[in-house]
């Protein structure tokens, strides 16, 4: 009997700190009050280069809205004779919508000149380049310079800004009649690339 | 002769016990009165406001419009909003807190960098628990948004991260005195 009675008491005891412990945890209210801001929404910019050719004025983005890379003909005028050259040139315009700051550098690679069925045009034909700030330039024979492996590259082209590739294609003198005729394809690459705009560096 | 002397001598008594009872009717001991005035108690304040719309500036520390203004490769821009905290009572604590920031990201993870927001009094952190100063105290809670300019090509163009709601909790906490 008194087994049972010190477990009864035990029991109970047992009962008590659990009902005190399930106490505390329940509710504890003091005052609070919250505030709610919302910053909104950060957007970012688009990244558009527009190209237009000078002697055309055919414009086109520099990536069409697929994400291809766009290809722009400069069409040089006038017909290639031995010893002459004919002229092309191509503006470039930063036209992002950037809030801040948005400097590009745009980069002419080496140019590519490829015969037409099967012709020997391409071995007689050199392709110089230089940059320039107008389209009128691309008309003058002065500035011209091979493009190096390193590509040309344009001064710095600000939000806006615009930049002009000049392309001079001239026929060697050395020509023989056998070219007469023939035809080549003349490639090369722009690439639009952002300079770094943070003051402690990229 | 006797009887007589002895019924008065009882009668005497009787009266003079009659006398007692009635003294013994009202009882008149001292007492005397005061009035007491408690006062009037009256309870102290707990809140969180936002003062006026958050700012958003831009690297160089110039103001811009957020719904205007769009990031490229390199931006920072930091938000900072004000908060009036009003706290009084004599044994008043409190603890202020953010619930974090749930945005609905349209960027590359990898391309931008968000912290969670920061609070300062005066420019330091937050120390809680905050107390009664007297006056109205400004918290400032601060979220910069970092396009990184390690993103390459041209990903993340005419992206867009909503930040939704940000809430700030102002939490009272208990004090020695307190139960």
């Amino acid at each position: 009997m008194r087994i049972k009675r010190r477990l009864q008491a035990a029991a109970l005891a047992a009962a008590a700190v659990v009902l005190g412990l399930l106490a505390v945890q329940g509710t504890y209210a003091l005052w609070s009050a919250s505030a709610v801001a919302s910053p909104g929404t950060v957007s970012s910019a688009s990244f558009d280069t527009a190209l237009t050719a000078v002697n055309t004025g055919q414009t086109t983005t520099m990536t069409l809205p697929d994400g291809t890379a766009a290809t722009l003909t400069l069409s040089p005028a006038g017909t290639l004779g031995p010893g002459t050259s004919v002229y092309g040139g191509l503006v470039v315009t930063n036209t992002t919508t950037a809030g801040g700051q948005f400097n590009t550098a745009i980069t002419a690679s080496q140019p590519s000149i490829a015969n037409v069925n099967g012709g020997t045009l391409a071995g007689y034909v050199t392709v110089n380049a230089k940059t320039a700030t107008s389209s009128a330039e691309c008309s003058t024979a002065t500035g011209f310079a091979p493009v190096g492996t390193g590509g040309l590259a344009s001064p710095t082209v600000a939000k806006g800004g615009t930049t002009v590739f000049c392309f001079q294609v001239s026929l060697s003198s050395s020509a023989p009649s056998t070219v007469k005729g023939q035809a080549v394809n003349i490639s090369l690459q722009l690439t639009a690339r952002q300079l770094c705009g943070v003051p402690s560096g990229c | 002769m006797k009887n007589s002397t002895l019924v008065k001598g009882t009668a005497a008594i009787a009266v003079g016990a009659a006398l007692l009872l009635g003294g013994g009717g009202t009882l008149a001991n001292w007492n005397a009165e005061a009035t007491a005035a408690p006062g009037i108690i009256v309870s102290g304040d707990l809140n969180v406001a936002k003062s006026a719309a958050g700012v958003w500036k831009d690297r160089a520390g110039a103001t811009i419009d957020i719904n205007t203004y769009k990031v490229v490769p390199g931006d920072k821009l930091t938000f900072t909003q004000d908060l009036t905290v009003t706290l009084a009572g004599d044994k008043m604590a409190a603890n202020v807190a953010t619930t974090g920031i749930s945005a609905t990201n349209g960027f590359t993870s990898a391309n931008v960098s968000v912290s969670a927001p920061a609070l300062t009094v005066g420019g330091t952190a937050v120390a809680n628990p905050l107390k009664p100063t007297g006056s109205a105290q400004t918290v400032t809670a601060t979220i910069t948004f970092e396009f990184l300019s390690s993103t390459t090509g041209r990903a993340d163009a005419t992206a867009s991260y909503n930040f939704n709601n940000v809430a700030f909790q102002l939490t009272q906490v208990t004090q020695a005195g307190l139960s």
